[in-house]
C-alpha cells in the first residue's frame, strides 16, 4: 500500500473574476521510501498540490474534492483533508516535513538555529529543552554541518544560501517524518551547492527511508534524483512513469516537448567532439505560451500548442490518464497512434 | 587582425565597505577583480559562473552602469572610461542591455510605445512618422505586432515581456548587446523560443553578444567563445567547443559535473565542491579557488596562478599547467588528466566546510 495517496484533488481559487480551478482532478501516489518528482511550469499547480496535502492553501484556495490519505505503519489511515485542525497539526512537521524553495522564508531571523530546529521537536515530541536542544544538534551533524556545535547559537543571516537549506532539512527531519515534501528545494541555490543539497537528500533517504516529494521545473534534477515522476500541464497530470521509462520513452507531446527544448550539453565526456550545436539549427521550441487558470482550453489543455493536435477531437474531449503500458501513464488520446519517440529528442517528423 | 569591437582589459570595479558613524570605507568588495576579454564583432562571448562571481558587474561596468574602479575597456577602438557627456551617451546607443526579470526592467507605467521611443528621443533618431517605423520594425523582429505599442507591460506573459525588452534594446539599432541571464526568469518552454529569437536577430542585424548566465547548456548554445569567472576572475577561458570537451580549470570540471542531466547514463559521477563560495570582500590568497579545490598544493595558496595559454585556450590554475607541460602542449591528454585527478573521491561525504 502506498504511504499516501491522493485521488482526484481539485483545488479552486475563487477570485472576484471568478473560479480559478488550480489544481483540477490530480491523483498521486508515493511508496514508502522512494522519491517521486512532480514537475512542470509556473502556473501548473504543482505548488498548490503540495500545499494543499498539508492543508496550506490560502484564502480565496479552497479544496474542493479528492481525498488525501496517509497510511501508517499499522495500516491506519488518516484523509487529510477532512483530518479536524488539531491532528492535522501533528501530521505538520511530524509525519510529513517540508522544504521550500526560499530557505530564508521558512527560517524566523530572531531566532537562533538551534532554537528553531528544537522548538519543531519540542512541538512533537514530550522531551525536555535540553534534550531537544541535544537532538538539534545531531540533526545538524545529520545534514553535515560544518561545526554543528557554534551554528546552534547562530542566526539564519549568519549563514549562506546552502547553509541555510541544510537548516531547513534538519528542521524538516527533526521529527523523523514518513514524507517530505520538497517544493523546488535547489532552484535558490547555485549549481555547485545544489548538488551538495542533492547528494544530502539522497544519502538521507537511503539512512533515514524518508520518503520525498520532489516538487521542481528542472528535469536535469528529476532525472537524477527520483524514481518516479509525474508532469504537470495546467492543472492535470499529463504523464506518470518510473523516471527511467519516462526519459527514455516519453509519449506526452508536452513531455517530449519540454525534453527536445533543452541543447543538451555533451560535456567534458565527448572529448575532442566538440559541441556543433549551430550546425544543428535552432532549438525546438513549444509554440504559444503556458495558459493561465482562468483562461484553460477546453479539451485537451495542450491542444492549442501540440503540434499532432487533431480537430475537433482534441479541443472536444479532455483525454484520460490511460496507462499505455504497465506504470506508464498519459493523458493524450493519441500517445498509442504516435508512437514512441525514436530518439529520446523526438522530432514531429520522427513522430507523425 | 581585426580590431575586437570591445576590448577589456584588467577590468576593476570594488564597491567600497563603508561602516560607523563616519560611514568610513573600511574595506572594499572586489566584485570584478582584474578581468580581461575581448569580443570581436559578430561573436557572442559567453560569461559563466555561480552567483557572486561578478559576471553581472562585468556586463554592468562596460556600460558604466556601475562604475570601474580600474582597468581599461575600449569600445570599436574607444575608451569608454575616459568618455562622458555626449560622447558617452553616442557610444551607449551603440551597447545596450537585457536584464534577466522582465517583470522588472519594464515600468509598468508606461505604455509599450513609451518603453521603445525613450531611447530613441534620447539619442535623437529619427522624426514622430519615423520613430513609429522604427518601433514597428523593432517588435516585428521580436515576434510582436505594433498592436503591442498600446498596451502596457502586465498585458503581456513573462516571454512576451522579454521580446519586449529585446525590441527595446534592438530599437536603437545598437552593435553590442550585453544579455544578462536573459533566460533565466523564463518558463522552460519559453526560454527555447527566446533562446532562437537572440540567435535569429544576431544573424540578421549582425549583432555582437555578451552573454552572461549560470546555463551551461544554453551558454554553450550559444557562444563562440565562453569565460568562466569565479570570484572576480576568470579562471579559464576558450572556444565554446573546446572548452565543453577539453575543461582544464577544477572549478570548470567541478561545475559541469554538477549540472543534472537528464541524459540516461549520464547519472554520473558529480564531482561535489565542499563550501561555499568565499566573499569577494575578503578573497583566499593565491588562488582564489583553492580552498575549495580538491588538488590544492602549496603553491596554491600562495601565488596567484598565471594564464597558461595553449591555442587560444587560457587557464588559470598550476595544476592544469603542469599537466599541460607534462602532456607536451596537448590539451586533450592534459584534459583527461585533469578529469581523472578529480574524479569524486571521499570529498563528498566530508562536511560542508565554513
Amino acid at each position: 500500500m502506498p504511504l499516501l495517496e491522493i485521488n482526484n484533488l481539485v483545488t479552486a481559487f475563487h477570485t472576484p473574476a471568478g473560479r480559478v480551478p488550480a489544481v483540477d482532478g490530480v491523483s498521486l501516489s508515493i511508496e514508502r521510501g522512494k522519491t517521486l518528482g512532480l514537475v512542470g511550469e509556473s502556473g501548473c499547480g504543482k505548488s498548490v498540490t503540495a500545499m494543499s496535502m498539508l492543508r496550506l492553501v490560502a484564502a480565496p484556495g479552497v479544496i474542493e474534492a479528492g481525498e488525501i490519505l496517509l497510511r501508517d505503519a499499522t495500516g491506519g489511515v488518516l484523509d487529510l483533508v477532512t483530518l479536524p485542525e488539531p491532528q492535522l497539526r501533528e501530521v505538520r512537521g511530524g509525519r510529513i516535513g517540508m522544504i521550500f524553495q526560499e530557505p530564508m522564508t521558512s527560517l524566523n531571523p530572531v531566532f537562533t538555529i538551534g532554537d528553531q530546529i528544537a522548538e519543531a521537536v519540542l512541538l512533537h515530541r514530550n522531551v525536555s529543552r535540553a534534550e531537544a536542544r541535544g537532538r538539534a544538534l545531531e540533526m545538524l551533524e545529520l545534514v553535515r554541518m560544518a561545526d554543528p556545535k557554534r551554528r546552534l547559537d547562530e542566526y539564519p543571516h549568519q549563514l549562506s544560501g546552502g547553509m541555510r537549506q541544510r537548516v531547513v532539512i534538519a528542521m524538516a527531519l527533526a521529527c523523523e517524518p514518513d514524507l517530505i515534501i520538497a517544493d523546488e528545494p535547489t532552484t535558490a541555490l547555485d549549481v555547485t551547492i545544489q548538488a551538495q543539497i542533492l547528494d544530502l537528500l539522497a544519502d538521507l533517504r537511503q539512512r533515514l527511508g524518508t520518503a520525498i516529494l520532489l516538487i521542481t521545473h528542472d528535469l536535469g534534477v528529476v532525472a537524477e534524483t527520483c524514481d518516479d515522476v509525474a508532469v504537470m500541464y495546467a492543472g492535470r497530470i499529463v504523464e506518470q512513469a518510473p523516471a527511467h521509462e519516462l526519459f527514455g520513452n516519453p509519449r506526452h507531446p508536452y513531455t517530449i516537448g519540454l525534453l527536445a527544448a533543452r541543447p543538451e550539453r555533451r560535456g567534458p565526456d565527448a572529448h575532442g567532439a566538440g559541441s556543433g550545436f549551430r550546425r544543428a539549427g535552432p532549438l525546438r521550441t513549444i509554440p504559444g505560451m503556458v495558459p493561465a487558470p482562468q483562461h484553460f482550453p477546453t479539451g485537451c489543455r495542450f491542444h492549442p500548442r501540440c503540434a499532432f493536435a487533431r480537430m475537433p477531437e482534441c479541443s472536444g474531449v479532455m483525454p484520460a490518464l490511460n496507462e499505455l503500458k504497465p506504470d506508464h501513464f498519459v493523458r493524450c488520446s493519441y500517445a498509442d497512434a504516435l508512437g514512441p519517440p525514436r530518439r529520446m529528442d523526438g522530432t514531429a517528423e520522427e513522430l507523425a | 587582425m581585426t580590431q575586437p569591437l570591445v576590448d577589456v582589459v584588467g577590468l576593476e570595479t570594488h564597491f567600497p565597505v563603508r561602516k560607523g558613524l563616519l560611514r568610513r570605507e573600511v574595506g572594499a568588495v572586489r566584485a570584478v577583480d582584474g578581468v580581461s576579454f575581448s569580443v570581436e564583432r559578430g561573436r557572442t562571448l559567453g560569461l559563466v559562473g555561480e552567483s557572486g562571481c561578478g559576471k553581472t558587474t562585468v556586463g554592468r561596468s562596460i556600460l558604466r552602469l556601475v562604475e570601474p574602479t580600474g582597468g581599461s575597456v575600449r569600445f570599436d577602438g574607444r575608451d569608454v572610461l575616459a568618455t562622458g557627456g555626449a560622447d558617452l551617451r553616442g557610444l551607449r546607443r551603440r551597447m545596450q542591455i537585457v536584464f534577466q526579470d522582465p517583470y522588472g526592467s519594464l515600468n509598468p507605467r508606461m505604455k509599450v510605445r513609451s518603453i521603445l521611443e525613450e531611447g530613441l528621443i534620447i539619442h535623437r533618431l529619427g522624426g514622430a512618422d519615423d520613430r513609429l517605423e522604427r518601433m514597428t520594425r523593432a517588435l516585428a523582429r521580436t515576434g510582436l505586432t505594433a498592436a503591442a505599442l498600446d498596451r502596457y507591460p502586465h498585458e503581456f506573459s513573462g516571454g512576451q515581456r522579454q521580446r519586449i525588452a529585446i525590441a527595446r534594446a534592438i530599437v536603437i539599432e545598437p552593435d553590442f548587446l550585453v544579455l544578462d541571464e536573459p533566460i533565466s526568469a523564463l518558463d522552460v518552454s519559453i526560454q527555447a523560443q527566446v533562446v532562437n529569437l537572440l540567435v535569429e536577430l544576431r544573424e540578421q542585424l549582425g549583432l555582437t553578444y555578451l552573454f552572461i548566465s549560470h546555463d551551461l547548456s544554453v551558454v554553450e548554445y550559444v557562444s563562440d567563445d565562453v569565460a568562466v569567472m569565479y570570484l572576480g576572475r576568470i579562471v579559464e577561458r576558450a572556444p565554446a567547443a573546446r572548452l565543453y570537451a577539453e575543461p582544464l580549470h577544477p572549478y570548470t570540471l567541478a561545475l559541469f559535473s554538477a549540472v543534472p542531466s537528464v541524459e540516461p547514463g549520464r547519472r554520473r559521477r558529480r564531482i561535489v565542491l565542499t563550501g561555499d563560495v568565499p566573499s569577494p570582500a575578503r578573497p583566499p590568497s593565491g588562488c582564489r579557488f583553492h580552498p575549495r579545490c580538491p588538488l590544492a598544493e602549496q603553491v596554491c595558496r600562495q601565488v596567484e596562478p598565471p594564464a597558461t595559454v595553449i591555442d587560444g585556450h587560457a587557464v588559470h590554475c598550476h595544476v592544469a599547467a603542469r599537466e599541460l607541460q607534462q602532456a607536451g602542449g596537448d590539451a586533450a591528454v592534459a584534459a583527461a588528466r585533469m578529469a581523472a585527478l578529480m574524479a569524486p573521491t571521499a570529498a563528498s561525504a566530508s562536511p560542508a566546510a565554513v
